[in-house]
């Protein structure tokens, strides 16, 4: 049990830092476009200081939201599971990308349509965010099928 | 019975003229008002105002007329769109015209943009309504229009055009109105001496870029003064130049809402810098140069209504430099907008569904 307490939080984590690091590296990947001196250590310190601002200053911290996206997602993951017969690690997968789905999709409902996570205002931006939320989920997955 | 009669005219007065403070004497000239935006001032006692919910409302000889003024087009009234900017023509007096600015929703669509329209006032009605300036492209998100104007002593118009929120990158790029101030001619058409008539690529209507959600520009001494909010800190006041870029979102003072950073950087050769910033936000609203003799000691002054607490700034300025700051009538609340009276009291909108309309004079 504290074991799977444990996974899940990482599970949580990875999630969370993967949007962050998308949400940071698309902005940086703009600004350099335009000519913006973007430097890798520049791009670390902005990696970290998102880190930090995405789960403390901002409107609504990040890893709570994912974290309460990812406990239903994984919920519903572990009821489907009495009765469809798959790997953990592409229910948990599926339950990832799921509940990073409902973030970016449902706060625009929220909020007039904005994307107040920048990097999901893209077609690719909420793409990549999604695989972010299946990776985390796989992992979860598959730490759970390892313990079995 | 005599101090009931004592009593019953100190709550009538608290309630009709006074609010509360020691050095001005506020007058509520309309309350109730349904979110009031934007103020256009005719004289002293004859006032237009919109309010964002759709309705242009009128001051007439002091007195709130209760039906509004027909004829205004359908707006979008959503998040921050709604019937927005209004401002007289310079010769209103002789030709009754008047401009509005507004989120327009494009039909049978579920996107919108925003529009500025010209009319003549004729008695409570808009008459030969025109649309002179949509922008593009459509955004499908209800945020950051700007929607305020002001005229350029050429008698050219400015209008002031918001990122749409979700296409903040789009004020770097020319192809498009996000982030832009735009210089028109009163009828529509794009003065032939506008700063990118000639580059291939950019459109023809635009004056500045780099711009993010202007709330207030204001014409004074020959210089063009423009607000804009900034995400979460990083609010701005700027001088807006034609072909000048004004940054956003490549450099900023403000962070995102989520936290993130939008850009670490703060400055760039090339990019224009605010004459001042505001960190944390102050949500900078309409925008006034004080040019009267009723508060003498404020001549020259620029007034910024804010939204965050809820205040007025009053910038102390030499020409184009800031020089000091102070805040006043933080006992109102949000305020949406801020206007000078031709006899120099000033008339400020409180924001949200019951605002009011205050007349501030110096107390007697």
């Amino acid at each position: 049990m504290l074991k799977k307490s444990l996974y899940l939080i990482l599970s949580i984590l990875i999630a969370t830092a993967l949007v962050v690091l998308q949400t940071t590296l698309s902005n940086l990947m703009w600004l350099s476009s335009v000519d913006m001196p973007v430097t890798i250590g520049l791009a670390l310190k902005t990696f970290v200081g998102d880190l930090i601002g995405m789960n403390s200053s901002g409107a609504i911290p990040l890893v709570g939201l994912v974290a309460v996206g990812m406990l239903l997602a994984y919920t519903v993951a572990k009821i489907l599971l009495i009765w469809v017969d798959t790997k953990k690690s592409y229910a948990y997968g599926l339950a990832g990308a799921a509940a990073i789905l409902a973030i970016v999709l449902l706060m625009p409902l929220a909020f007039y349509n904005l994307d107040l996570i920048a990097g999901a205002r893209t077609a690719l931006g909420k793409t990549i965010l999604i695989l972010c939320g299946f990776l985390s989920g796989y992992y979860f997955g598959s730490r759970l099928e390892d313990k079995e | 019975m005599k101090n009931l009669k004592l009593f019953l005219f100190i709550i009538f007065s608290s309630i009709c003229l006074n609010l509360a403070s020691e050095e001005f004497d506020y007058e509520i000239i309309a309350d109730e008002l349904s979110s009031p935006w934007s103020i256009a001032m005719i004289d002293d006692n004859n006032i237009l105002f919109t309010e964002l919910s759709g309705q242009l409302r009128r001051i007439k000889d002091g007195v709130l007329e209760q039906e509004s003024v027909s004829g205004v087009p359908e707006v979008l009234f959503a998040g921050q769109g709604g019937l927005s900017g209004i401002i007289l023509d310079p010769d209103f007096k002789d030709n009754k015209k008047l401009y509005i600015a507004f989120s327009s929703p494009d039909e049978g669509k579920s996107t919108n943009t925003l529009e500025v329209i010209s009319a003549i006032l004729d008695q409570n009605s808009l008459t030969n309504v025109n649309t002179i300036f949509k922008a593009f492209p459509s955004r499908r998100t209800a945020a950051h229009y700007g929607a305020r104007m002001a005229f350029l002593d050429d008698g050219t118009l400015l209008i002031t055009s918001g990122d749409g929120f979700n296409y903040r990158e789009d004020a770097q790029n020319l192809d498009n109105h996000f982030g832009k101030v735009i210089r028109l001619n009163t009828d529509g058409s794009i003065p032939s001496d506008n700063p990118f008539i000639n580059q291939k690529g950019a459109l023809p209507e635009i004056y500045s870029f780099g711009h993010r959600n202007p709330q207030g520009i204001v014409v004074a001494n020959g210089l063009v003064y423009e607000n804009e909010h900034g995400p979460m800190g990083g609010d701005e006041l700027n001088i807006v130049k034609a072909t000048k870029n004004y940054g956003w979102p490549a450099i900023t003072y403000g962070k995102d809402y989520s936290g993130a950073m939008i850009s670490p950087f703060t400055e760039k050769d090339g990019m224009e810098q605010p004459i001042k910033y505001w960190v944390p936000s102050i949500a900078p609203s309409g925008m006034a140069f004080y040019d009267k003799d009723l508060f003498s000691s404020w001549k020259g002054s620029i007034l910024i209504s804010a939204l965050v607490p809820g205040d007025v700034r009053r910038l102390v300025m030499n020409n184009s430099e800031f020089i000091e700051e102070e805040t006043l009538f933080s006992d109102l609340g949000r305020i949406r907008d801020i206007v000078i009276s031709p006899n120099g009291s000033l008339v400020l909108a409180t924001d949200g569904p019951k605002g009011k309309l205050i007349r501030v004079q110096p107390k007697k």
